[in-house]
């Protein structure tokens, strides 16, 4: 279908070519191959604890300084980390997290809001934030309130395995539950197109298992791969960041709000070479050609603003509003308790009828039993003193 | 907290019978479930005595000191025949006046007995707490009575009642039966044919008895399902709630491919010591019905205090022996100790969570190890006494120097 309209593009152009209809067609084409988005959401995701997995929270906070520079605001991120690295105690350079050695980068800055810290990142609260099913307490800060024409970037990263990634050293989410979870928000509309990084060892074991629509995966190593970290900084101690992320970093340090680069240069960041593993990615759920996917469809909050220069003027007869207001009716009677147990009829109730007997051979075997007994022990010729 | 401590559970009353009967009037057989562990007489019994379930524990305990007392006042004289007996028969060491019992001091005996049960904490404990247990000690208490006045016939009713109830009692046969034939001055040599018609009759007393009130109890139900509710619970162990026992805390950790093994083992311990006790202590049958009672209590698959209670009632009975004791201090603070910590240990593992099970089975074990120490200590006086009193009081080894006994 797609390939049919190019053609009829290309036919259109070139038949034409100088006619004014042509912007016309030009821009319906391109209508066509938009993103039919209207608000961008962010989840990222750093599922590992400890001063050593220092990297990980690198990482997530790179993709969240990326995504917050290209506009996306922070009511629209959800940012979990596992662990605070800025202000550990093992940090030599406290309230700060570095993605480059050498401490070029800063990525946890001023303006940092985190949303899941600590043990707050849980499997059960990121299923949760995905799909919506979270309490009537949760913050708004702390929600996914996306809609059916959200487009959502999910960026993930810690220890993984095959099908599965840890989190917190103590639990796991499994592939299975990811594409479940996945399905869940297709079926409650949130989502109008999702995009998905992961960056852990065999990272696409991850998106085996999604059979959603609209879902672009990406992962930064194959089955049976590790993902590698990229450099440690001597003064910090720990590797700083992994080497997927670090050149996606580097890759989307080049993106503007207005850059027209496209998925396909995301698939080719980080080849083998640099990267040691070989990332992956899966487009077949995705119903777009990925050329014609703009970077800044995920990664940024590009807002359509339709300039006009006509005046619009509201109505003034707002006075007839307020009649419709409903009264409050006040309390007629006085409130009181439900009477909840029968106090009085409790206490002087009397005890109830049993309607189980012991069945009158028994009481008959029983008693002859203890008759004989008696008689056997004292002789019959006591029974004359009785008597 | 009494009903919830479970110093005296898996036989508690106040859950188990009440469920019971309410099953019952359901219409349902009370061992669908899985708490009443019951015989079909106790039912009987409560099903009109529910509501003065206090009475009747209270005249329980009181019927079993009223049977002890006059159990021992019956020992008593037993025991000074025995003991002129064998002084006329110059059985004695010359020098051994002063280990002989003389009836000025074994007057209060028995009166002492029935104050330790009665005034015994751990029977208190056991009156409030409503445990079956108490009914178990009456007939004991009972069979002992009718063993030491001489009836075979109600010695066996009672001990097939205490059998049938708690399957433990069994093992009580041994003494009893050693005690009866004492006392019809029946020699006991394998080969002698007396001996064997005695026991013979004994036998068949008892096990006929046993088999009427198995069967009675089926009538009341018209089931057997009471079998392996009652005996295949005391066998088996399902039941691994923490008591004062030794087993649950086994149990509990034990993979199940070992579970039967062990169950063996266990079981095979409670009963395994009347064989060697009862070559050792054949001509003293009452010392052994006393250690036999303990080991039951300390070993028996869910022991109470109650059952504590009534062996340490029989203390009074040998404390002519107190000058033989070797440990009375350290085990009485053991004792003692431990069941302070029991309640303590078990608030603080289930309701303050800061301690786990090994914590409580921790002080079980010392308790428990108290009271083997209790019944090895008086075991160890007791042969010691009779070594003196027939080889007299200083003893010397061959070439003269001093000697002393020990308990190999």
């Amino acid at each position: 279908m797609a390939s049919s309209c190019a053609r009829e593009v290309v036919i259109s152009f070139i038949l034409l070519k100088k006619s004014n209809s042509f912007s016309i067609f030009q821009d319906q084409a391109e209508q066509f191959f938009r993103s039919g988005h209207t608000n961008n959401w962010a989840v990222l995701v750093c599922t590992s604890r400890f001063w050593f997995n220092y990297r990980h929270v690198a990482n997530t906070l790179s993709v969240y300084r990326s995504v917050k520079r290209l506009g996306i605001p922070d009511s629209h991120i959800v940012l979990m980390l596992a662990d605070d690295m800025a202000c550990n105690p093992r940090n030599p350079k406290p309230a700060t997290v570095f993605s480059h050695k050498n401490m070029e980068l800063n990525v946890y800055g001023d303006d940092v809001e985190v949303d899941y810290r600590s043990y707050e990142v849980t499997v059960e609260n990121f299923l949760r934030v995905l799909t919506g099913r979270i309490p009537p307490s949760t913050p708004r800060s702390k929600r996914l309130l996306s809609d059916d024409r959200s487009n959502i970037l999910i960026y993930m990263t810690g220890h993984g395995g095959n099908g599965f990634l840890k989190f917190q050293d103590s639990e796991e989410i499994t592939n299975v539950e990811l594409a479940d979870a996945f399905e869940q928000m297709w079926q409650k509309r949130r989502y109008n197109e999702l995009l998905f990084i992961i960056d852990t060892c065999q990272g696409a074991s991850m998106y085996e298992r999604f059979y959603s629509p609209n879902i672009m995966a990406l992962a930064s190593s194959q089955v049976g791969e590790d993902s590698l970290s990229h450099q440690p900084d001597l003064a910090i101690g720990v590797h700083l960041m992994d080497r997927y992320t670090f050149y996606v970093l580097e890759f989307l340090e080049e993106i503007h709000p207005a850059s027209q680069t496209n998925m396909n240069d995301l698939f080719q960041v980080c080849p083998k070479s640099l990267c040691v593993s070989t990332p992956g990615h899966r487009t077949d759920l995705f119903q777009r050609d990925p050329q014609n996917v703009l970077i800044t469809d995920f990664f940024g909050s590009v807002r359509k603003v339709e300039i006009t220069t006509e005046t619009v003027s509201l109505d003034s007869d707002l006075a007839g509003f307020e009649s419709n207001l409903p009264k409050d009716e006040l309390a007629t009677e006085p409130l009181k308790y439900a009477e909840q147990l029968p106090v009085a009829q409790i206490i002087h109730q009397k005890p109830k009828q049993k309607d189980w007997h012991p069945p009158g051979g028994f009481i008959l075997g029983l008693w002859a039993l203890i008759i004989m007994v008696f008689f056997k022990t004292y002789g019959i010729k006591h029974m004359k003193h009785i008597f | 907290t009494e009903s919830t401590s479970p110093d005296s559970n898996a036989f508690v009353f106040c859950v188990s019978v009440v469920e019971g009967l309410a099953l019952l009037d359901l219409g349902v057989s009370p061992y669908s479930g899985a708490i009443f562990h019951e015989t079909p007489l106790i039912i009987y019994l409560f099903h009109f005595l529910i509501e003065y379930a206090e009475f009747v524990f209270m005249i329980t305990d009181v019927l079993t000191a009223v049977a002890l007392y006059l159990a021992i006042q019956d020992f008593n004289k037993v025991v000074f025949k025995k003991q002129k007996f064998l002084i006329e028969l110059d059985k004695y060491a010359p020098d051994v006046a002063e280990l002989i019992q003389t009836p000025m001091e074994m007057h209060y005996i028995p009166l002492k007995v029935a104050l330790f049960y009665l005034l015994n904490p751990y029977t208190v404990m056991s009156c409030v707490a409503k445990s079956t247990c108490a009914i178990n000690n009456t007939v004991i208490a009972f069979f002992i009575l009718a063993t030491i006045k001489g009836s075979a016939f109600l010695s066996a009713v009672f001990l097939a009642l205490a059998t049938y109830q708690s399957l433990y009692p069994l093992t009580l046969f041994a003494p009893a039966l050693l005690y009866l034939l004492q006392r019809e001055f029946i020699p006991i040599k394998l080969k002698s044919k007396s001996f064997w018609l005695y026991t013979m009759q004994y036998t068949a007393l008892y096990l006929c008895s046993l088999v009427v009130i198995i069967c009675l109890s089926f009538f009341l139900l018209n089931s057997w399902d009471f079998i392996p509710s009652v005996y295949g619970f005391i066998l088996s162990v399902p039941d691994l709630t923490p008591n004062i026992g030794l087993f649950w805390y086994f149990f509990a950790e034990m993979f199940e491919h070992f579970s039967l093994f062990f169950i063996c083992v266990f079981q095979i311990n409670v009963f395994f010591y009347t064989i060697p006790l009862a070559i050792k202590l054949k001509e003293h049958p009452v010392f052994f019905m006393f250690v036999q009672i303990a080991v039951i209590s300390i070993f028996k698959s869910y022991p109470t205090v109650g059952d504590i209670a009534l062996y340490m009632a029989f203390l009074p009975v040998w404390s002519h022996l107190y000058r033989f004791l070797r440990n009375i201090f350290i085990l009485s603070c053991v004792l003692v100790v431990c069941s302070l910590l029991f309640p303590v240990l078990w608030h603080l593992w289930i309701y303050a969570g800061s301690a786990n099970s090994n914590f409580y089975y921790a002080i079980t074990l010392a308790f428990n190890i108290g009271q083997i120490l209790l019944i090895s200590d008086y075991f160890y006086a007791f042969l010691r006494r009779e070594y003196y009193l027939t080889h007299g009081l200083h003893l010397t080894r061959q070439d003269g120097t001093e000697a002393m006994l020990v308990l190999k």
